[in-house]
């Protein structure tokens, strides 16, 4: 029913693929109830399952909580991609799928013919979407990259940091976390038209596009006047005071963006009205953006002396906008995303508790959520061979035998 | 894709993206503004000139949107507007929680009247909560959602993108949200709230770092241009480019390809001619063996230019990527070899602007850019017209400022 399933209940989707971008997309989908099988390899694991592996980790493939975290709910199927009798395996699961999402840099997929070309004659509605670093087409198709790549090419490097400093990477990258966004929403896009029309479509996705087309401003610019914006810290060309300035403790802060002249009298009043804020010129933008330097010498003098979490509080009740700069520990107390419930629980069998996070928005009549952590590499093998593809237990065993199951 | 739907468009700044896509996407777009226009057609201006209509922050992102005014602050713009939501699938606005309610037009009087609408609210902190009612644009929301304290460097004070990243997260999370309702409403046939938090869209850039804290305990610090022990970001003669020397199967191929090209052009001392890539491990490297190799690596990148080293990187298969700006994506020979950019005319400023064409390549075409952003006002005629509003009662609903 509505609200206790999730919006997805019956939509299956088959997944190939590694690392986060692919994995995060479908992770959209589980939490609203899409079933997500994940076709994986043991000759060639998840670089996730692999990153931070050595000899000592206890659990192997199976123990790498960033997989684990990013993979909720999704069903793992160890195929060796290398048989024939492999990919046939992977034939029948399209057959079974409503979607195709992948995110392999251009190649495997056509080498074992499931490319979109072959497998809409296999399955005329399948949608199917692909979502490598840079497309499936053009010169550069197969130019090899992560995420600190994509950010770099996509722009963001040169846009993140300080004008006397090198170019910055934004931390975490960010085509990573931009690109599954779409993917996901053209799966849902895809599925809504192919419920209209009865047409399936492919949609051929490159990471650092949806990077740049989210950016389209900073195009738009460029094109129209000739402008390459370029970073400037934590300035903004309309607003001052806007910075991140020092709090008590140790690498401590607190972001502060006067954004009227309204809140600027108001953060006045906050700091009680000191000799130094009340030059009649800071009582323009225009004043405050020529005054910036010094308007922010005075501010670190201040706001250093409070706790972030408390000047956030007091400046924000006076209707100054502020935020502290949380860190993960402030993240996993955070009094609002509690009260969101994103964090939500679930209990690994390797390695306990671990909080999974929720997408920034919740459906009213479908909260969503998840049911398992990530899987192990091939925990649900047999179970979806039998269950959701029908097949004889004796042929599973047979397929195990040879070796096709790993 | 999403032919048939119809979104009014509220919102400001931080929805705009999630209402282009939409656009983009197929759906039938309707941004409403106040009359005059939206406060959001913010500077810079096309050719510099201050005039809201060549906002180009508006006409990048309120692409393949039809446009009209309307005044929610008048009864007579509101009645209007409940007639515009009886014709509507969609509701996308970005007021602060509970300010469309207090007008009579918030989600649960729109909903009421109309129990099939996605209303689609972005706020800074989702409609309830602690923090409900607490204020956050770009840099507060990068702050609060924990991406800053882990950007720039460790002796000066966390960064953001000068753009405004934050929104770049929250618009295409926000589109997605709404087709999930969409899709709830085509098997339930009622509508609901879709609850977006700005901030909590943030913390997917962390990619589960907070929760791999909760694990290890070990946090993430700021490392300016380095990752990890090794340097992530090098200076070339025009530029920088970003180059890990981490290892790992994945990346090993690509030291040694690098270490080669390094070679054929004499430039690899003759130590790392025959270095041991097989058996690299950059966590166990001393701190003298980092030293060395950073030195051969920046004194060859110092030697060529950013697109000379990504020519031979795309030729080589190397991981070193330019860290581009606008120019050299707009000129970028694969995103010109995938249409990436279309041209738009902008006739009544004699001007033609190239914009990022799509976010997917579908192979319907379904999403591509379906017309121009609107000037202020300029389909009220059709919009209206299509709810049977007459030309004289059109003239003198906008002498009044209701439209």
């Amino acid at each position: 029913m509505a609200g206790s399933r999730g919006v997805l209940e019956g939509v299956k989707v088959l997944e190939l693929g590694s690392g986060a971008a692919g994995p995060v997309a479908t992770r959209y989908l589980v939490e609203q109830g899409a079933v997500v099988v994940r076709i994986e390899s043991s000759r060639r694991p998840d670089f996730l399952r692999i990153l931070w592996l050595t000899r000592d980790s206890p659990h192997g493939v199976d123990g790498s909580p960033m997989f684990i975290l990013l993979n909720p709910d999704k069903l793992s199927v160890a195929i060796d991609m290398s048989r024939p009798e492999g990919v046939a395996l992977a034939r029948r699961l399209v057959l079974w799928a409503d979607v195709v999402a992948e995110n392999f840099a251009p190649g495997p997929m056509r080498k074992w013919g499931l490319d979109y070309e072959n497998l809409r004659k296999l399955k005329p509605d399948l949608v199917m979407v692909s979502g490598c670093l840079f497309g499936q087409t053009g010169p550069h198709c197969r130019y090899p990259g992560f995420g600190g790549q994509g950010s770099a090419i996509s722009g963001y490097n040169h846009l993140t940091g300080w004008p006397d400093r090198p170019s910055q990477g934004p931390s975490h990258t960010i085509t990573d976390s931009l690109s599954p966004r779409y993917v996901a929403l053209a799966i849902v896009g895809a599925l809504l038209n192919r419920h209209r029309t009865g047409r399936g479509q492919y949609i051929d996705i490159s990471q650092i596009e949806t990077g740049v087309y989210s950016n389209s401003e900073m195009i738009v610019r460029y094109s129209a006047n000739g402008e390459i914006v370029t970073r400037q810290g934590n300035r903004c060309e309309r607003a001052a005071p806007h910075g991140i300035y020092p709090c008590r403790g140790e690498d401590r802060w607190i972001a502060i963006a006067v954004l009227s002249d309204a809140e600027w009298l108001a953060l006045r009043r906050v700091m009680g009205e000191p000799g130094w804020a009340r030059d009649a010129r800071y009582e323009s933008v225009e004043g405050r953006l020529a005054a910036e330097p010094q308007i922010d010498e005075a501010l670190v003098r201040w706001t250093s002396a409070f706790d972030a979490h408390e000047l956030m509080q007091m400046l924000q009740e006076a209707g100054v906008e502020a935020g502290a700069v949380q860190s993960y520990a402030d993240l996993l107390a955070d009094p609002q995303l509690a009260h969101r419930g994103h964090f939500q629980t679930l209990e690994h069998v390797h390695l306990g508790k671990l909080h999974f996070e929720r997408p920034g928005y919740r459906l009213s009549r479908s909260p969503g959520a998840y049911h398992a952590p990530g899987p192990n590499l091939g925990e649900h093998t047999r179970k979806v061979l039998e269950e959701l593809l029908g097949m004889d237990p004796q042929e599973i065993d047979t397929l195990a035998e040879a070796g096709v199951l790993a | 894709m999403l032919e048939g739907y119809r979104v009014l468009d509220l919102s400001g700044e931080p929805g705009f993206l999630a209402g282009k896509i939409l656009g983009d996407m197929g759906a039938d777009v309707i941004k409403i503004e106040p009359p005059g226009g939206h406060p959001d057609r913010r500077p810079p201006y096309l050719a510099g000139i201050e005039d809201p209509e060549r906002s180009l922050l508006w006409l990048a992102l309120n692409t393949s949107k039809r446009g009209i005014t309307l005044n929610l602050g008048d009864e007579r713009g509101r009645e209007l507007f409940q007639r515009l939501v009886a014709g509507a699938d969609v509701v996308l606005e970005s007021e602060p929680a509970g300010a469309l309610e207090s007008l009579g037009v918030g989600p649960e009087a729109l909903r009421r009247s109309r129990p099939e609408l996605v209303y689609t609210a972005i706020t800074p902190f989702g409609q309830t909560g602690p923090w409900a009612r607490y204020r956050a644009h770009d840099l507060v929301a990068v702050a609060l959602g924990g991406n800053a304290l882990t950007t720039g460097h460790p002796d000066r004070p966390p960064v953001r993108c000068s753009m405004p990243a934050a929104y770049f997260h929250v618009g295409p999370e926000a589109a997605l949200a709404t087709a999930l309702a969409l899709w709830a409403r085509v098997n339930t046939g009622e509508g609901q709230l879709v609850d977006v938090s700005l901030t909590e869209t943030q913390l997917q850039t962390l990619l589960s770092a907070p929760a791999q804290f909760a694990f290890h305990g070990r946090p993430t610090r700021r490392s300016g241009d380095r990752l990890g022990g090794t340097r992530e970001i090098w200076e070339t003669r025009d530029g920088y480019v970003s180059f890990g020397l981490r290892g790992g199967p994945a990346r090993v191929a690509n030291l040694r390809a690098t270490a080669q090209y390094m070679a054929e052009c004499g430039m690899a001392p003759e130590w790392l001619e025959r270095y041991d890539w097989e058996s690299y491990n950059h966590n166990t490297l001393s701190e003298e063996e980092v030293a060395r190799l950073e030195e051969a690596f920046a004194t060859f990148f110092r030697t060529r230019t950013m697109r000379e080293l990504y020519e031979e990187a795309v030729k080589r298969r190397i991981m070193l990527a330019p860290c581009n700006d606008a120019q050299e994506l707009i000129e970028h020979p694969q995103l010109r070899a995938r249409e990436f950019f279309v041209k738009l005319e902008y006739p009544e400023f004699d001007a033609v602007i190239e914009h990022p064409a799509f976010f997917g390549r579908s192979s319907q075409g379904d999403i591509r850019i379906r017309r121009r952003a609107p000037r202020i006002g300029e389909h009220n005629a059709e919009v209206y017209g299509e709810l049977g509003v007459e030309t004289g009662e059109l003239q003198a609903l906008a002498a009044d400022g209701v439209i």
